[in-house]
């Protein structure tokens, strides 16, 4: 053995509950088993609070014997000389990237490529993610070498956590002067769940011997696909229509919001979709656009016109194939009885839905004026594996004849054709305006609270932006340029905070700009 | 303690000959054992907490040895144990987290300082500082200068550390003073091995009681005598101590040959310096250093002439010293003066004021320190160092370009399931209706309602200090202002500076005692209202509502924390009655943590036994999400994520429950109390179920797949537009 001059520094981070210090103790152990020098240490603090977590290991690549001198081992990972990077999810790796830790000069990294979302991330109104594939250049660009891999999913597979995967994959790298067997031998001593913790561990290493493999296809092969039923005439019908008329950018998008408002309603219905979708690609066809406002008003026109009142929620909630969903993410096995509780709370909003205007109309206003307006949900846990529960629920979808007649659905049709005229009339001018009005409805979502704040929001945009911006036809090009920019911010900020503080501060803003 | 540590207790037991192999805290209590110890006590913390779990756990081991372990309701009473070494010759230790242990039991401390010991006593100080600190960022080395107690610092490796305790008795014996040793959180953390020894019965313990009390009016801090103690810890026991730290070797002189330079440093930050100088050229991977170092184990009091012997004869010295203020920096000014040294002294003019010293600070430190005394024949290696620290701050930026954001922090949070978290809930969801109010916090898990989603509560200022903060702004605010506390918080001191307080000057706000049955924060210990005793034995009537009846409470009303809606109308009753006084919310729900390591095996041998179990999990129908998130927002689960929206028109991604889910309710509570959304729904898959139970099943599922709502129809494929047909042709 040569002299090391050195140690091999490896620092872990893990996720609180993936087992990153019985990883730790895994390679303490093997390393013992081998005699090796080895010193580990690690900030948990709060950290099994679901925080991030580093562990430090340092591996001296000599025997330990007696009269020799030892070596100063440390407790910090220093930027820029960590061997072995262990991330156990994406995010954390692209952040070892930004501390130093993964470095061209040295480091091998072994990433897992799932992501654990921030909260930062899940708390945002619409999708404040993380550009996945930023941090995953990050990661391949800064490594000296990139073991990369959906570990996350080949521990569910193999029935075990996330550690044993990784642990695989760090023997797989051959980094450590600990051989593959004692790190095998270590989950073996530890004696918990021993099968599965070594079909983690194989499962690892094949992935990290191998040069640099990536997970792209799935460990299994994917449940065959249900048999094809024919699609119905009146589908087949719109199909023709659809690509007779529609140029390829927004087809695909069109005929899939057709068959949606089908589902929801009826042909009668999917035709309506299709003639205002007609009048909108009229318009583009005229400005000589890139169809990519037919595309997202196609998006937001179906989603809008399938807006999920109590029959919707009915309907999806009682279809065969939900039924089998839960009862799969509910792990049962064979026969074993599931329990299912829905957790609905229909309200004034849902009940007036369905009921004519002229009874609706009066009845909300004076629940809004009296601050009642949530005062009269019923909670209901309605257990939908028993027969009578089931049948509740599935009776409410059966109330779908009667949708196009009650309060809710005029109520709706009037807002989508206020909307529709708007992109309809910035069309001519603006392509790029029409597509950000198209975009506006995508603050319209959820329900009760969510969504009477969500079309509050739509409608402050409409007032403050669209309406003075179409009432200006001769003001000029530039008027739209800015206009569809505003538009952009103005929904980004709608979104930034249930408050609505960040739209009042933009549109107080832009009232100064426009005054000025 | 729902954990259990037997292996951990088995290590205790290994004697000469042995290698001891473990953590630096568990090496720690070791030591405590190999030095004849008669009492141990402490209040647990990060980083310390096991030091007092093991021993909990080494009941038999501890009888043998005749060791009495307390577990104290806060540092105060852990802190006055030491009262037992001021009469009589018997050894024993304390612990807890510091600086804000060592706050609590200040009171204790500097009265038994003064009083001083004739045995050895010994204080084992997590200090909690820098990344990964829970806590406020002091020192504890003020509180050593203050009282006049010695403070070790020793280098971390286990084998110096074990030296130190064992030295540190004898330390405190041989000067009558307090002995404290400060672990950094790395230090407790770190895994290592040192060569055993045989545990030692103190020769007075609880095998050997002693029999005469002894009474001596100079060990009492009473008007008259307290004087002349002082002049003793001047006179006496400053001097016998600086004699035995030099008699002893504790402090280290690492040679090298640079002598016209040299480092002093805390011994705990010894091996960061060793490893950076290696990465620069000035030291081989043994510790073999061209800088001479002076590692001073013991970081208070200095020995003067150790200091000016290393200094004389040197251009220029470094202190390395981890925190503000400098007080080494400034005990090392003032030595070189006395001396009429001119040795030049760097110190916090080339390393940061505070912070932890982590590897990369003190590699820049260190480099800016060469930089600026320039030692003959190492320029090429400054170059280098300053090359390497280009290399990685290039590194950095090229990290960060490529992200493209800053990455956020993952804040601690309440745990899946926890039953603190719904509390929150109802908060938020009672301010809808009647408005913020002024919130004073607490420290505990519930802590974490300060973060995002929730961020609910506008001060935090001790630990049980809840309600006791709030009197203030109480009186002056236009609302009744609500506190929270949990029942660590509350046996810790609560009861007294809170509730007793707040009652007898006529409070008239709501307090919130949050009731998990442990403190769980610092690892599910047992606590005086715990269903369990840490004996096992289940306890008596010492509960948190008799406590409070106690002192006079008359508005109390316990919640189920996961009824959401009815915690908040309690809430609201408690925000608006007429009624005057402290109004009391108990939120019951046992840690959910400790609940699910009990309940798993609950769970497992009653399904091994055939009994029927239902195991619940929530799930979120797909196609009812619309991808607004306020269910994370009221909640922040770690197990309720988000995902891709599987929806080919839909765009924002949906909200999802990851198997983690343990099924709490809350998820459908909330949506029901805020009026979310019907996405969620409940499993709960029974096993074992009774015969009827599943052919009932059987029965229902033929009738509910013939009532179902048929599958959506599958849209139909479009035409390959021309132009691709032409091409695949």
């Amino acid at each position: 053995m040569t002299e090391a001059t050195r140690p091999v520094t490896v620092l872990i981070s893990a996720l609180g509950g993936e087992g990153g210090g019985v990883m730790t103790d895994w390679i303490l152990a093997a390393a013992r088993e081998q005699n090796l020098i080895v010193q580990a240490t690690s900030v948990p603090g709060v950290a099994q609070r679901t925080g991030a977590t580093t562990y430090y290991i340092e591996v001296f690549g000599e025997k330990l014997q007696p009269g020799k001198p030892e070596p100063i081992m440390a407790l910090y990972p220093q930027a820029g000389d960590i061997d072995l990077m262990v991330a156990t999810e994406l995010a954390e790796a692209a952040r070892a990237c930004q501390n130093g830790f993964v470095t061209p000069n040295r480091t091998t990294l072994i990433s897992s490529s799932h992501r654990f979302y921030l909260l930062d991330e899940k708390m945002g109104m619409a999708d404040s993610r993380l550009d996945a594939d930023a941090l995953e250049a990050a990661a391949r660009t800064m490594a000296k070498r990139v073991v990369i891999g959906d570990f996350a999913r080949a521990a569910r597979e193999a029935g075990t956590v996330i550690n044993a995967v990784m642990l695989g994959a760090i023997a797989g790298t051959g980094i450590l002067p600990i051989s593959a067997q004692a790190l095998e031998n270590a989950i073996k001593g530890e004696g918990k769940a021993v099968d599965a913790n070594l079909r983690g561990f194989a499962y690892g290493l094949s992935v990290a011997r191998g040069d640099v493999v990536e997970l792209k296809t799935p460990m299994r092969k994917p449940a065959p696909v249900a048999e094809a039923v024919p699609a119905p005439t009146v589908l087949e019908r719109l199909r023709d229509r659809i690509a007779r008329d529609y140029p390829a950018p927004s087809t695909e998008i069109v005929m899939e919001g057709a068959a949606r408002v089908f589902d929801y309603q009826d042909e009668n219905y999917a035709r309506l979709y299709l003639d205002r979708m007609d009048r909108v690609l009229a318009a583009e066809t005229k400005a000589d656009g890139d169809y990519s406002a037919t595309r997202e008003a196609g998006r937001h026109l179906a989603l809008w016109m399938t807006y999920e009142d109590v029959i919707r929620v009915a309907q999806i909630k009682t279809r065969t194939g939900r039924i089998d969903h839960v009862r799969k993410g509910s792990g049962a096995k064979d026969e074993q009885p599931v329990i299912v509780t829905e957790f609905l709370k229909p309200g004034l909003d849902e009940f007036s839905s369905l009921m004519p205007a002229f009874i609706a109309r009066p009845l909300l206003g004076w629940a809004e004026r009296t601050g009642r307006r949530d005062k009269f949900n019923i909670g209901l846990h309605i257990r939908t594996n028993t027969i009578f529960g089931f049948a509740l629920l599935r009776m409410m979808a059966a109330f779908k004849p009667l949708r196009r007649s009650g309060y809710r659905y005029g109520v709706e049709q009037a807002l989508i054709e206020r909307w529709l005229a708007a992109i309809e009339a910035a069309l001519p001018h603006d392509t790029a305006f029409a597509r950000e009005i198209a975009e506006t409805a995508r603050l319209i979502k959820g329900y009760s609270d969510t969504h009477r704040r969500g079309t509050r929001n739509f409608q402050r945009l409409f007032e403050a932006i669209v309406d003075p911006t179409l009432a200006a036809v001769n003001a000029g090009p530039d008027v739209y340029a800015n206009a569809a920019a505003a538009l952009a911010t103005a929904r980004k900020a709608a979104l930034a905070d249930p408050e609505g503080d960040a739209l009042d501060k933009m549109l107080m803003k832009l009232g100064r700009v426009a005054a000025a | 303690m729902e954990r259990s540590f037997k292996t951990e207790v088995e290590s205790l037991r290994l004697g000469d000959g042995d290698v001891f192999h473990g953590e630096g805290i568990l090496a720690v209590t070791k030591a405590l054992l190999q030095s004849g110890v008669s009492y141990v006590g402490g209040y647990q913390g990060s980083p310390i907490s096991h030091l007092i779990d093991v021993l909990v756990d080494a009941k038999p081991l501890m009888d043998e040895l005749g060791v009495h372990l307390e577990t104290s309701t806060s540092e105060a009473a852990a802190g006055a144990m030491l009262a037992a070494s001021i009469n009589y010759p018997i050894r024993g230790a304390v612990t807890w987290k510091s600086p804000v242990g060592t706050n609590v039991a200040s009171d204790a401390l500097s009265n038994i300082s003064s009083s001083g010991l004739v045995g050895g006593g010994m204080i084992i100080l997590g200090e909690d500082y820098g990344e990964g600190a829970s806590v406020i960022q002091e020192r504890s080395h003020a509180f050593a200068m203050k009282s006049s107690m010695w403070l070790l610092d020793p280098r971390p490796n286990l084998t110096t550390i074990v030296n130190m305790v064992e030295k540190g008795f004898e330390l405190s014996e041989a000067s009558n003073s307090i002995v404290m040793m400060q672990l950094r959180i790395r230090t407790c953390h770190v895994y290592g091995r040192f060569d055993a020894k045989d545990n030692r019965s103190g020769t007075i313990s609880r095998n050997n009681k002693l029999s005469t009390p002894e009474f001596d009016m100079m060990r009492l801090p009473q008007p008259g005598f307290t004087g002349a103690q002082e002049r003793l810890k001047m006179d006496k026991r400053l001097p016998a101590a600086i004699q035995f730290i030099k008699d002893n070797k504790l402090n280290e002189v690492l040679p090298g040959d640079l002598s016209e330079v040299g480092i002093i440093l805390q011994g705990g930050i010894t091996n960061t310096v060793l490893r950076v100088m290696q990465r620069i050229g000035l030291a081989d991977a043994f510790g073999n250093a061209r800088i001479p170092m002076m590692v001073l184990n013991v970081t208070y009091p200095m020995v003067p002439d150790e200091i000016s012997n290393f200094c004389a004869g040197k251009r220029a010295v470094l202190v390395m010293e981890e925190g503000h203020p400098d007080y080494i920096e400034q005990a090392v000014s003032t030595i070189l003066r006395r001396a009429d040294l001119n040795t030049k002294l760097h110190g916090k003019d080339v390393l940061p004021m505070g912070g932890e010293y982590t590897a990369d600070v003190v590699l820049k430190g260190l480099a800016a320190f060469l930089d600026k005394t320039r030692p003959a024949g190492v320029d090429h290696l400054i170059e280098e160092a300053n090359a390497q620290s280009a290399e990685i701050a290039g590194y950095k930026t090229q990290a960060n370009a490529l992200v493209g954001a800053a990455i956020p922090g993952r804040n601690p949070t309440f745990c899946t399931g926890c039953p603190e978290r719904p509390i929150f809930s109802s908060v938020k969801l009672m301010e809808r209706e009647l408005g913020k109010t002024h919130v004073s916090g607490d420290i505990g898990c519930h802590s974490f309602g300060m973060y995002a989603p929730f961020n609910v509560g506008n001060t935090c200022v001790g630990y049980g200090l809840g309600l006791a903060s709030s009197t203030g702004i109480a009186a002056n605010f236009g609302k009744r202002t609500i506190s929270i506390m949990g029942d660590g918080g509350f046996w810790h001191n609560g009861l007294t500076t809170g509730v007793a307080s707040a009652t007898y000057n006529n409070a008239d706000s709501v307090l919130i005692v949050m009731k998990n049955g442990y403190t769980s924060a610092t690892g599910w210990q047992f606590l005086p209202s715990s269903l369990q005793r840490r004996d096992g034995l289940v306890k008596g009537d010492q509960t948190v509502e008799n406590a409070l009846k106690g002192v006079g409470i008359k508005w109390m009303k316990t919640v189920n924390n996961y009824k959401v809606a009815d915690v908040a109308k309690v809430l609201k009753e408690a925000m608006s009655t007429v009624e005057k006084g402290l109004k009391v919310i108990i939120a019951e729900g046992e840690c959910m943590l400790a609940k699910q390591r009990r309940v798993r095996a609950e769970d497992a041998k009653n399904i091994a036994e055939g009994k029927r179990v239902a195991k619940p999990k929530f799930g979120i129908d797909e196609a009812v999400c619309t991808g607004d998130h306020s269910c994370i927002r009221l909640s922040g689960c770690p197990s309720l994520a988000i995902k891709d929206n599987p929806d080919k028109l839909r765009q924002d991604p949906i909200a999802t429950v990851v198997e983690t889910c343990v099924g709490c309710g809350l998820c459908g509570e909330v949506s029901h109390a805020a009026i979310l959304c019907p996405s969620f729904y409940k499993t709960e898959v029974v096993h074992n179920p009774s015969w009827i139970e599943a052919r009932m099943t059987g029965l229902r599922r033929r009738v509910i797949a013939w009532l179902a709502t048929p599958e959506a129809a599958p849209t139909p494929a479009l035409p390959v537009p021309a132009a691709f047909a032409q091409a695949a042709e």
